[in-house]
């Protein structure tokens, strides 16, 4: 009896503290931390399964003969007058669709603000002489004949929560992306194949090899930001929905507390007082204001309406629209000094605007329809009459990439009479009708463009008029940017009207949208014929969809090689030969970035940096809240100051 | 379907010619339709008439002539405006005559050398200005008008047709027949009809002609808009189905084609009548909204919705541009309701009423 007694107390205590548990589980789940799960064990069961990539050593098997480097030579980034404090408002199209960094939707514009633009990495090209500078590393080396590179990190760093960032977060890192929980197999394939091996050999030292040797050893060694292992510890299968409104501890300066996240609305950051970078040489005159607030507004002019009333501190004047109509030179806020406008000629791969035509469809694998379509297409007559003048034409897909970008390539010119000719080559040499060829079947030479660009409609309209001159039709297909992404990924369009983004790198990549790998299925048969039965391959860059041996071979030959001379040749003959096969129509290209500013808003002597291709994406400008007092006043006054439209050419390429 | 004017009928067209208001309206939205027939002599960028080496050419309707057929050196389509000038300048026997509004919706026409809108410039004969990319406003705003008048004429018959032959069925034969078609009917119109369009036109490939992208919105749009017509047409149905003359034509053995037909639906007219205007100005809103939301058709096919969104996103830089499309709109919508209201109140029994 008195044992069933002692029983049942026993069980009942266990349920209280069941209970308890639960509590302080579910308090815990939506605040930090978390004790509800905790996957240490799994982690350190995969390094040990993974032996051979999660390495661990002494430091005494860190090879003396290395050359340390710190980039502590390079020179500051922002200005010492910057002033901290005050808020800055900004305006975004679209709330976030979660406060993840990864996963499914975390690719939005918002990520640039917790992510992209702010979280610190282990070290960061310097905006204006290109090597590193530090971020999380002190110090790093690097050892190219085993494609290793040895970095040191800062016992200073720690994340927003306080906790320190350690060795074990760039472990974790590792981890976390070839984890099949995050739901993201770019991230999967990207940490697993580019990669031989982590290694850790203290708290604040590791060493990373790369899969092979590469001339970008630092970029893939370097521009890394750890994982919060802390954080993620409950990971598991439900992570998309667990974290998906959380936010993830930043090494960076800008945090998101919960309550300044009104879903739908507004979504404010604020400078972390305690951001241990604050003082630290290359960070100290950057991420100046107190707080920025970011508010959803979902159409394009209605944000410059709100810039226009000074509710937005900044507007992106890069449509000649905006600049020369919407904002002009003479408009009375410019002329009385209250709206600074600016324009500042930078460095930077270009985004590859253009018409990508799918080659395995019907009429455009014929080399002369593209070639035709090539001189049919009327570029320079929008960058004359629409983008006025201001915009550059594309010649290749890889402009901007310096010594890679084969300069004697010319984009071909708009030309009625090559274009029938290379349409007559083709079987198209009567006019119909309506003024479209027409070949002996009685096919119609007419293709589909299919773009996500609406604000760039207009363009396609005017070359739809101008290349019914050339005997071509163009039909407009405009989607919503992700219908269409989805549908030129599927290789479902005639011709894609897109653009690949650009990020600082040092050479372009070729094997992303010119490899068969990326086009078809098994492209060829072991005996180099092409496979008859070949499948086009879904989500993949090849919109070309371009197999061709010869350019696989050479991107192969690129891709391995680590000669810095034999790679920019490989890139010229390689431009080459996708120019050869017309399968894109260059576009146009922007060699500058526009902005128009409050007075109050501040930026360093000369604007900003070589390498940058945003005016605010340094975080170098600041906001000085007397001037804003003082401007509003005058504008209320009727007080004007001297007006500021600044051309800041230092740096254009000549 | 043979429905003879019957005495009443008469009276009460007579009495609609009496309502002015409605009267006139109705008349400006004929002579506009009929106006619309010859569009193409209006408002084009093809000439009406060229004389060239003492041969006539009517190029307004049929194949285009290259620019070769007048001694010009390309094979495109002649710019009859140049071809005017450069006829003028050479003083021979040589002329082209233009229409009113030389211009096509589509071409990209600027003065100053930008695609930008300009103000509206009565020598360059851009009688409302250009929109965003240079194109003639009026131009654009005709032929738009017209696809959205043309479209819901088109509209209004099909829901018609459908909706009139369900719903008299349904009051008709009664019963089980009524009570599932009414039950189908609740459940067809539930699902909303905006979301509908907009996910059958996503699906819709890029390839098919304009006439064929706009013949598939008709459908899906009729498709979703017959029911609203069935419920009318049921009550009226059944009303009358129990009258007398309906009892006295079964007796002498008419067969139910004919009552339905012969007796009934011509009673039931006046009901028909008076919802049709209404019937347009919703079509005319819908497919309108549809384009303002960028789910109408294709660029760059002109209707009025682009150009509202146009003229909403220039409001402050180009206002000439919503002006247009705004007060076209109104004045159509305005002009249709008025014939609605002045058609209501000629088929009212009631003669003095709250109508007038």
């Amino acid at each position: 009896m008195n044992q069933l007694v002692s029983r049942l107390i026993a069980l009942l205590v266990m349920a209280l503290l069941v209970a308890c548990g639960d509590s302080t589980e579910t308090d815990s789940a939506t605040t930090a931390g978390g004790s509800e799960r905790d996957i240490s064990s799994e982690v350190e069961a995969y390094y040990a399964e993974h032996a051979d990539f999660f390495r661990f050593k002494t430091p005494a098997d860190i090879p003396a003969d290395l050359v340390w480097e710190d980039g502590s030579e390079l020179p500051d980034i922002g200005s010492p007058d910057a002033r901290k404090g005050g808020t800055f408002y900004g305006a975004i199209s679209d709330f976030p669709r979660t406060l993840r960094t990864v996963g499914p939707d975390s690719n939005g514009a918002f990520r640039n603000y917790i992510l992209d633009d702010v979280a610190v990495q282990l070290a960061h090209r310097h905006p204006e002489e290109y090597s590193y500078y530090p971020g999380i590393a002190t110090a790093w080396a690097v050892d190219e004949g085993n494609h290793t590179v040895y970095i040191k990190m800062d016992p200073d760093a720690r994340w927003s929560d306080g906790v320190p960032v350690t060795a074990d977060d760039m472990l974790f890192l590792y981890f976390f992306n070839q984890s099949s929980y995050i739901v993201a197999p770019w991230y999967n394939n990207f940490y697993s194949v580019n990669y031989d091996n982590i290694t850790k050999y203290d708290d604040h030292t590791i060493s990373i090899t790369t899969a092979g040797p590469r001339p970008d050893l630092l970029s893939y060694a370097l521009e890394h930001t750890p994982a919060p292992r802390h954080f993620y510890k409950e990971l598991g299968d439900d992570f998309v929905e667990r974290y998906q409104w959380r936010f993830v501890p930043t090494t960076g300066a800008y945090v998101v507390h919960d309550e300044d996240v009104d879903k739908g609305r507004s979504i404010t950051l604020t400078r972390n007082d305690d951001w241990w970078a604050k003082d630290k040489k290359f960070w100290r005159n950057r991420y100046n204001m107190d707080r920025i607030r970011l508010s959803v507004i979902r159409d394009t002019p209605k944000i410059f309406e709100s810039f226009k009333r000074g509710d937005l501190d900044t507007f992106g004047l890069n449509l000649a629209e905006y600049w020369y109509e919407k904002l002009p030179d003479t408009d009375p806020d410019v002329q009385n000094g209250y709206i600074y406008k600016t324009v500042f000629y930078n460095q930077w791969p270009r985004p590859t605007y253009g018409l990508w035509i799918n080659t395995d469809r019907p009429l455009l694998n014929d080399l002369n329809i593209r070639i035709g379509i090539n001189y049919a297409t009327n570029w320079d007559l929008v960058i004359e009459r629409f983008f006025r003048g201001d915009y550059e034409r594309l010649n290749t897909a890889n402009d901007g990439y310096g010594r890679y970008t084969n300069p004697n390539i010319k984009a071909r010119p708009f030309d009625i009479d090559k274009a029938q000719e290379y349409f007559a080559k083709a079987g198209f040499t009567r006019r119909g009708p309506d003024g479209v060829l027409v070949n002996d079947q009685g096919q119609r030479l007419a293709f589909t463009i299919t773009t996500g660009y609406e604000s760039l409609q207009d363009v396609l309209t005017i070359l739809k008029e101008e290349a019914l001159k050339a005997g071509l039709e163009f039909r407009i297909e405009v989607l919503d940017q992700t219908a269409s992404f989805k549908k030129v990924q599927e290789k479902q369009h005639d011709i894609g009207f897109t653009a690949f983004g650009s990020f600082l790198e040092e050479y372009p990549r070729f094997w992303e949208y010119l490899h068969s790998d990326n086009a078809y299925d098994q492209a060829f048969l072991p005996d180099g014929s092409v496979n008859p039965d070949r499948k086009l391959k879904a989500q993949t860059n090849n919109l070309l969809s371009v197999a061709d041996p010869e350019i696989d071979r050479l991107i192969e030959q690129y891709d391995t090689s680590t000669n810095a001379d034999e790679k920019m040749e490989l890139a010229h003959r390689l431009e080459q030969l996708h120019f050869e096969n017309a399968s894109f129509v260059p576009g146009f290209k922007q060699p500058f970035y526009r902005v128009g500013y409050w007075r109050w808003v501040r930026w360093p002597e000369g604007f900003s940096y070589k390498y940058t291709d945003s005016a605010t994406g340094l975080y170098i400008h600041w906001i000085d809240e007397e001037i804003r007092e003082e401007t509003l006043a005058a504008r209320r006054a009727g007080r004007s100051f001297p007006p500021h439209i600044e051309v800041y050419d230092q740096y254009r390429a000549q | 379907m043979n429905l003879r004017l019957n005495p009443q009928t008469i009276k009460k067209l007579r009495r609609f010619r009496q309502i002015k208001r409605g009267y006139f309206s109705f008349l400006v939205l004929a002579l506009f339709l009929v106006l619309c027939l010859f569009g193409e002599l209006l408002v084009n960028d093809r000439a009406i008439a060229v004389k060239y080496e003492g041969e006539m050419y009517f190029p307004t309707y049929g194949a285009f002539h290259p620019g070769t057929d007048f001694g010009l050196n390309y094979q495109y389509e002649v710019n009859y405006r140049d071809l005017k000038v450069l006829f003028e300048q050479q003083g021979g026997d040589n002329w082209v005559m233009m229409p009113p509004v030389p211009y096509s919706p589509f071409e990209n026409d600027s003065a100053s050398g930008v695609f930008r809108p300009e103000a509206p410039n009565f020598d360059a004969r851009h009688f409302l200005g250009t929109d965003s990319t240079s194109r003639d406003i009026l131009a654009r705003l005709f032929y738009g008008t017209r696809t959205a008048l043309i479209f819901s004429l088109g509209f209004m018959i099909c829901v018609y047709i459908i909706g009139v032959a369900i719903g008299c069925a349904m009051g008709f034969f009664g019963g089980w027949f009524d009570i599932l078609c009414q039950r189908l009917i609740e459940i067809w119109s539930n699902i909303p009809f905006l979301y509908m369009v907009i996910i059958v036109f996503s699906v819709i490939p890029a390839a098919y002609s304009i006439p064929i992208r706009i013949a598939i919105l008709l459908i899906v749009m009729v498709l979703f808009s017959w029911t609203s017509m069935t419920y009318y047409m049921r009550t009226e149905t059944y009303k009358e189905k129990v009258r007398d003359y309906v009892a006295a034509s079964r007796v002498m053995g008419a067969s139910n084609s004919r009552i339905i037909f012969r007796h009934i639906l011509p009673n039931v007219l006046a009901t028909l009548v008076t919802f049709m205007p209404f019937t347009i100005v919703s079509a005319v809103t819908a497919i309108t909204a549809l384009d303002f939301l960028g789910f109408g058709l294709p660029p760059p096919t002109p209707s009025l919705g682009e150009l509202l969104k146009q003229g909403t996103a220039n409001l402050r830089t180009a206002p000439w541009i919503v002006t247009s499309a705004f007060t076209t709109l109104v004045i159509l919508l305005t002009i249709v309701t008025f014939i609605g209201e002045a058609i209501r109140e000629a088929f009212d029994p009631k003669k003095y009423t709250v109508y007038r």
